[in-house]
């Protein structure tokens, strides 16, 4: 540990600085091998053949016709998602921040529940109730509204877009509703004491005031939608970028096209951040005056009261949607062309508890989960304090490198990993057991690293002078003074970084290739594939997990209370 | 009881000069001060002292032993923090007890000494309470008994009121006297404030850019400060540039011609002085006196003003006279007479060389 070194806590002596830069060059080597090594190494195979550099294969994904449809595919799934997901956040986030009405607690609640499911798992469901006769179309045609069954996932690309803002609308939601808390009203009740109101105060005040916020999170829903691989398999719709470069993880010692997908992957999803950033920068004001803000509340009156309702109804039922349709599944004995099961079973529970493959699976995810979560804590700790307490050449560098994962796609670190270490010992065609600990400890790392920062940001330094100054030693110090008051944070973001590692898709996927070693999510996956009971298996284990990660969340609420919304903000 | 002693101290952030060639004497039991503006090094020599800066020059002595190298937490030193550093998930009491914790002291010998610094702070019951349930004033008293329950050598305060107010303030201020006289710890303490050194102090540093210009008890430094700086932060002063133009050896005086003409005397000893030198005058505003009448006073020169501005305060009256050294002199005259003074009227200023203080340029 850190404060072990002869120097003591804070910024005490300058040799401490120097044990300081020294861990620094540490973390620096760790992140060089597992998170810059694998990516150059697929800069690499896209652009080098035989030694030569070539663009052959960067042109072909433009000029050949599948590659070329897949990418568009690819880009308009991410912008429709974002059209679609800030269509229902912003009018909540204004709803819920503006608007005071009964029962909004509960609201503000049930709208965090997408967060829990990966929206993979929602689409096992949806596809039962949306199939071409599932439950919707069956009910229509029973009504005789409908004729004729409708195909209401457009051939998976409406439904791989629905699935996906169902899903990552919370985040925008809460990136959105954070910002406009944060107006000063005052900016607002000057707009309108000089005449402006309505719709045009909203668009020339409030909403450059809320853009820095919604397009942090815009940003976040885009390139999670650009880049999801398990949505687009349960619908069987391959003509879209990562299911590609999923199915070219068995070819890569003989076709560079999947290197090529992949560093376009991240060219788009790291372009977008960069130039969402440089456009921030010069777009956040920051809010003068008055430090405590308090937002225009207001109650909603007459009219408007079953109109917001309405929305409000909609919006939560909308969401949870996917949920109750993965529910509905697991639990259905016989469902064959009515609108709900016809016999009702617990059956696959039952299944899901004694049978090889999902025991395994929940078995290894925990396993998983808990080395990435363990390192997670160590390196966001380690990384929270050099920030927060140290300074050193090089402090900028660490910060973006620890914050980096934030913008690379999960896919692209899985199909890194697969090409740069598959002619090493950690081969993940033998034992993926070691990567898939790092990739989803390296992918999870910004929230636990933010969370130690931001609790060593909250605990003074002279806290732990104060305890040298009357004798403790720098050790004691850690233990009954540092400790205890960064624990609630450092708790709160091994919850969040143990329940995404749960619940991780793309790197599981990519990663897992044999049986024994399936987590959760791709054993969900290969048993969505089987014939008979396959998908009613697959639903009840995405429950059980999703049970797991939503006990998991609400002892992190209850740990942080509000400020669990922050750690998801980008 | 300890003495401490710092001698040709250094503290170096990058380029920038914290603290330059600090040296004084803390007396076994004395409270010493270090005043000075922000930013002039105040805070990190008392750093340095508990030991949570290493100099970069210099040595620091507890009585004999040289303590450079001895880590903060064995240096028995209790320090008072500006923001309290209360440890917020500990009760009041917790708090206190914890450096007595530390040092494995018996749990009845603790629950003693505890209780006994809890009553001489004045504090007995607010003990369980958790620091946010007490007032500033309170976490005050908390921290203070917090670094006297271990019977420090030392005793550190950096700016302890500063975070009150003004009414707190002082009564705080005698409260931590007595309690310093009562241990009888030697204490160094840090302000910017003054009043609070004045009032309080057994001898005064004046620190200013990392150096200190002037040791001294606060009488010393108010009527006979070492320098221009000295003058200027201690209290407010009249600056008049001038040359001398005479010395009387004999009389102890100095003759000096200010730069609009007017000739002043100053009583000072000349031996740093030469005829012909550019130097500075110190004149207080209270040892300025008025007159109407141009009658001679003494052995007092008198000089003609006119007054450019006048506030009256009750206790006092402010002037602002102009025509004399060709500045704005600002006087303080006491017991103002009911009779009222016009702004532009004509009134006439003496004082006795003995309250000109004179400073090389």
């Amino acid at each position: 540990m850190v404060w072990k070194g002869q120097g003591g806590v804070g910024r005490l002596f300058k040799d401490v600085d120097r044990t300081a830069f020294l861990m620094f060059l540490g973390l620096l080597v760790f992140f060089g091998i597992f998170l810059l090594f694998p990516i150059l190494y697929v800069f690499r195979g896209a652009f080098f053949e035989g030694g030569r550099f070539t663009l052959t294969y960067f042109r072909l994904m433009f000029t050949d016709a599948f590659y070329r449809e897949s990418i568009l595919n690819s880009v308009k799934i991410g912008v429709f998602t974002t059209l679609l997901t800030s269509l229902i956040s912003v009018p909540l986030a204004f709803l819920t921040v503006r608007y005071d009405f009964p029962g909004k607690r509960l609201m503000q609640g049930l709208l965090l529940v997408p967060l829990v499911m990966p929206p993979f798992v929602g689409a096992i469901g949806m596809k039962q109730f949306f199939a071409r006769y599932g439950s919707v179309n069956l009910l229509l045609m029973k009504l005789n509204l409908i004729s004729r069954p409708i195909d209401w996932f457009g051939g998976g690309f409406f439904g791989v877009i629905l699935l996906e803002a169902l899903h990552l609308y919370p985040f925008l939601y809460l990136n959105t509703s954070a910002a406009l808390a944060n107006i000063d009203p005052t900016l607002e009740e000057q707009a309108e004491n000089m005449g402006s109101s309505g719709f045009h105060l909203f668009r020339t005040v409030t909403f450059p005031l809320i853009l820095p916020g919604y397009l942090a999170g815009a940003i976040i829903v885009f390139i999670w939608a650009f880049t999801d691989l398990g949505t687009p398999l349960i619908f069987e719709y391959r003509k879209v970028v990562p299911p590609i470069i999923f199915s070219m993880v068995k070819d890569i010692w003989v076709n560079p096209m999947g290197y090529a997908l992949t560093v376009m992957t991240l060219i788009v999803s790291v372009g977008f951040v960069v130039l969402a950033r440089r456009y921030l920068s010069r777009k956040s004001y920051e809010m003068l005056g008055r430090g405590h803000i308090v937002p225009r509340v207001r109650r909603i009156k007459g009219w408007k009261v079953p109109f917001v309702y309405l929305f409000l109804f909609i919006m939560v039922l909308a969401a949870l949607v996917p949920q109750l349709s993965v529910i509905t599944t697991s639990l259905a004995g016989q469902w064959f062309l009515t609108v709900l099961p016809s016999e009702w079973t617990l059956d696959y529970y039952r299944v899901t508890f004694t049978h090889s493959i999902t025991v395994t699976s929940i078995i290894n995810s925990l396993k998983y989960s808990v080395f990435s979560t363990a390192l997670d804590v160590l390196l966001g700790i380690l990384i929270g304090y050099l920030l927060a307490r140290k300074s050193f050449p090089g402090k900028d560098l660490l910060d973006s490198v620890a914050m980096l994962p934030l913008s690379i796609p999960g896919i692209v670190i899985a199909f890194g990993y697969i090409v740069a270490f598959s002619k090493t010992p950690l081969n993940p065609f033998v034992n993926p057991t070691f990567l898939l600990i790092l990739s989803y400890a390296v992918r999870r790392l910004p929230y636990t690293v933010r969370a130690a920062y931001s609790g060593f940001q909250q605990t003074s330094v002279s806290l732990e002078e104060a305890s040298l100054s009357v004798g403790a030693t720098p050790f004691k110090t850690l233990v009954s003074i540092t400790a205890p008051l960064i624990m609630a944070n450092v708790v709160a973001g091994a919850i969040i970084s143990f329940s995404a590692a749960m619940m991780e898709v793309s790197d599981s996927l990519i990663l897992a290739m044999q049986e024994q070693y399936y987590p959760i999510t791709k054993a969900i996956y290969s048993l969505n594939l089987r014939l008979g009971d396959g998908p009613y298996v697959a639903s009840a284990l995405g429950i059980i997990g999703t049970l797991l990660v939503t006990a998991c969340l609400l002892a992190a609420n209850r740990l942080l209370g509000k400020s669990l919304g922050e750690l998801f903000r980008a | 009881m300890v003495k401490v002693s710092l001698r040709g101290v250094a503290k170096y952030f990058g380029d920038v000069r914290a603290v330059d060639d600090v040296s004084f004497d803390v007396k076994e039991g004395e409270l010493f001060f270090l005043l000075g503006p922000s930013g002039c090094g105040k805070t990190t020599t008392l750093r340095i002292v508990a030991g949570f800066y290493k100099p970069d020059r210099g040595e620091v002595y507890f009585d004999d032993q040289l303590v450079n190298d001895v880590p903060p937490y064995k240096r028995n030193v209790g320090m008072v923090f500006q923001n309290y550093a209360l440890w917020p998930h500990m009760t009041a009491y917790d708090n206190v007890v914890y450096g007595l914790k530390v040092r494995k002291v018996p749990a009845s010998e603790r629950v003693r000494k505890a209780k006994e610094v809890l009553r001489i702070v004045k504090m007995t019951e607010y003990a369980d309470r958790y620091p946010n349930q007490l007032s500033g004033g309170q976490q005050q008293r908390i921290a203070l008994a917090r670094a006297i329950v271990i019977e420090p050598d030392v005793l550190l305060l950096d700016e302890p009121l500063s975070n009150l107010d003004a009414k707190l303030r002082l009564e705080t201020r005698s409260e931590i006297k007595r309690i310093q006289r009562e241990l009888n710890i030697t204490s160094i303490y840090v302000t910017h404030d003054q009043e609070e050194a004045l009032s309080m102090a057994d001898r005064i540093a004046i620190m200013n850019e990392g150096r200190i210009e002037q040791i001294g008890t606060p009488r010393e430094i108010y009527s006979r400060p070492a320098n221009s700086f000295v003058a200027g932060f201690i209290g407010e002063t009249n600056f008049l540039e001038g040359e001398i133009q005479d010395i009387d050896k004999e009389r102890v005086l100095l003759a000096v011609k200010v730069s609009s003409g007017e000739l002043i005397y100053a009583r000072m000893p000349h031996d740093n002085f030469f005829v012909g030198q550019k130097i500075l005058c110190s004149i207080r505003p209270e040892r300025i006196k008025l007159t109407d009448e141009p009658s001679i006073q003494g052995e007092a020169q008198l000089y003609k003003t006119v007054i450019h501005n006048l506030t009256y305060y009750g206790v006092i009256e402010h002037y602002v006279l102009g025509g004399f050294g060709g500045i704005d002199l600002k006087v303080t005259n006491f017991n103002p007479t009911t009779h009222r003074r016009k702004e532009g009227a004509t009134v006439y200023i003496y004082f006795s060389p003995a309250d000109v203080d004179v400073f090389p340029l």
